[in-house]
């Protein structure tokens, strides 16, 4: 019994993975590229840029994956468009790339402008200085703020459900229609293992980036 | 034979015009210290010398020709180019806390180096077209072996500039490793790594304890021949480095001479209410 259920919930932990990691490898560059908008000295894209940023931060990630799911179909009538695991991820990628877009721009402001000035004296391209100079300090002071994040997106995973995408929660909330309800406790376990692999990570590139002090 | 010419230099921020027309030149070699309160300007000279800033009129010459004109607006690759011609050691050292001292030293020249690879390899590529494919290889090891020469030349004089500012053994010390005095040595020996026409020191131990600014006026004061503009509260220094002194006042130079002429024989009233001052603090 037990192994039956850890089997049936390891499966839909899978999808549970599978969103996060999707999420965070398409999330992380775009939110760079968000970063940088938001940033330009161009007004009317940064506006854009920003006004963007503060409708995804500012509604909640539950309502933008039912909006991409059925948004299509409701609004414009295109059918054929019922690939729910893409939903999930679309939506996801997006929100979290805003969230990640402000981590990026705060630990860019926060370089001290003499660094970028001391590159430049020294005949360095901005791709350079960036690359070279700015980005691993940049990495190194978003680290704190980057490890609550990709935390909470473990476990804002379990949203994909109200798309019936089937993730580790679903699978449990399956079994109290059977009467068992520890299945649905059990997920937890799920989530605190992944999340402790998850801090132990950070706190290691924490260590490793440790000798850059400014 | 003046050697570097500053013609009519202007700069305004918003409503302060922090430069209002200034003039001067230097020979080859010269150290020229500026002295003056802050907020007279001191420091947006040496940036826009530097090209950090952008003045809205003025022009540079440099060795006889035309360096930069503020009513001209160049590319970035073409201020990079000019950039190099100037060095420029920072009141807060600015060293890059990523790297060590060594490669805070070398790694422009290596960046440098590289883009001559580019450079090198495109040539090649050229030069073997219209040749068969099997030369595409050797081109490309050719190149790289110009590359690994160029860089290992770039390493070997970080550790030779090193050397001369004192730090020969710290190459592998990180910027937090080291003290302030010993941070300011290795930004030096950066600002001479590219080896650049004039260099330019903003307060170079402004930011240091007292006890530290020896070293680093030393290293300074070792490196005399070269052409240097040197922004300085440090008046003992100045008067004993210098070949030329600016006075500056309110955006304006007030006042111009040796170092003889200048502590020794000041004219001007602000300058002697300057020096004063100055005077007073030190006792």
């Amino acid at each position: 019994m037990f192994w039956n259920v850890t089997l049936e919930l390891l499966k839909g932990f899978g999808a549970t993975c599978y969103i996060f990691l999707l999420t965070l490898v398409l999330a992380l560059p775009l939110g760079l590229v968000i970063a940088f908008g938001s940033m330009s000295r161009f007004k009317p894209l940064s506006a854009a840029v920003r006004t963007v940023v503060w409708v995804i931060r500012g509604t909640p990630l539950m309502l933008q994956v039912i909006a991409i799911f059925y948004g299509p179909y409701l609004l414009f009538g295109i059918t054929g468009f019922n690939d729910r695991l893409l939903a999930v991820i679309v939506a996801f990628v997006i929100n979290y790339a805003c969230y990640f877009s402000e981590i990026y721009r705060g630990g860019i402001q926060s370089v001290p402008r003499g660094q970028y000035e001391a590159g430049q004296v020294l005949g360095m391209t901005k791709a350079q200085i960036f690359f070279r100079i700015t980005l691993v300090q940049v990495v190194k002071r978003i680290l704190p703020p980057m490890s609550n994040e990709v935390i909470t997106l473990v476990k804002d995973t379990s949203l994909a459900r109200v798309i019936s995408v089937v993730e580790i929660i679903l699978v449990a909330e399956e079994f109290t229609r059977k009467g068992l309800i520890w299945p649905l406790f059990y997920t937890g376990a799920f989530y605190l293992i992944f999340v402790g692999a998850l801090t132990l990570l950070f706190r290691f590139a924490e260590k490793k980036t440790a000798y850059i002090k400014v | 034979m003046e050697y570097l010419r500053v013609e009519g230099f202007r700069k305004k921020f918003s409503q302060t015009e922090v430069l209002q027309g200034v003039d001067f030149s230097l020979q080859k070699g010269e150290i020229l210290v500026i002295i003056g309160a802050s907020g007279s300007g001191k420091t947006t000279l040496l940036r826009c010398l530097n090209f950090l800033e952008t003045p809205d009129e003025g022009k540079i010459y440099l060795g006889g020709e035309l360096l930069s004109d503020a009513s001209v607006r160049y590319s970035d690759r073409e201020l990079r180019q000019k950039r190099l011609k100037f060095g420029l050691v920072f009141q807060n050292f600015n060293l890059f806390p990523n790297y060590n001292a060594r490669r805070n030293v070398s790694l422009a020249c290596e960046l440098l180096a590289k883009a001559r690879v580019r450079a090198k390899k495109r040539e090649l590529r050229a030069a073997e077209k219209g040749l068969a494919k099997w030369n595409f290889g050797k081109i490309l090891r050719e190149a790289k072996a110009f590359q690994r020469e160029e860089i290992a030349k770039s390493r070997q004089r970080a550790e030779e500039l090193l050397g001369e500012v004192g730090l020969g053994d710290r190459g592998d010390a990180y910027p937090y490793e080291l003290s302030g005095g010993q941070q300011q040595r290795v930004a030096i020996a950066r600002a001479l790594a590219l080896d650049p026409e004039v260099l330019c020191f903003d307060e170079p131990t402004s930011a240091l304890d007292p006890e530290l600014t020896g070293e680093v006026l030393r290293v300074i004061r070792g490196l005399k021949g070269r052409t240097m503009i040197i922004v300085t509260h440090e008046m003992a220094f100045a008067r004993e480095v210098a070949d030329r002194v600016i006075f500056m006042a309110d955006g304006k130079i007030e006042e111009m001479g040796s170092g003889e002429e200048v502590f020794g024989r000041p004219k001007s009233e602000k300058l002697k209410a300057f020096l004063k001052r100055t005077e007073e603090h030190e006792w």
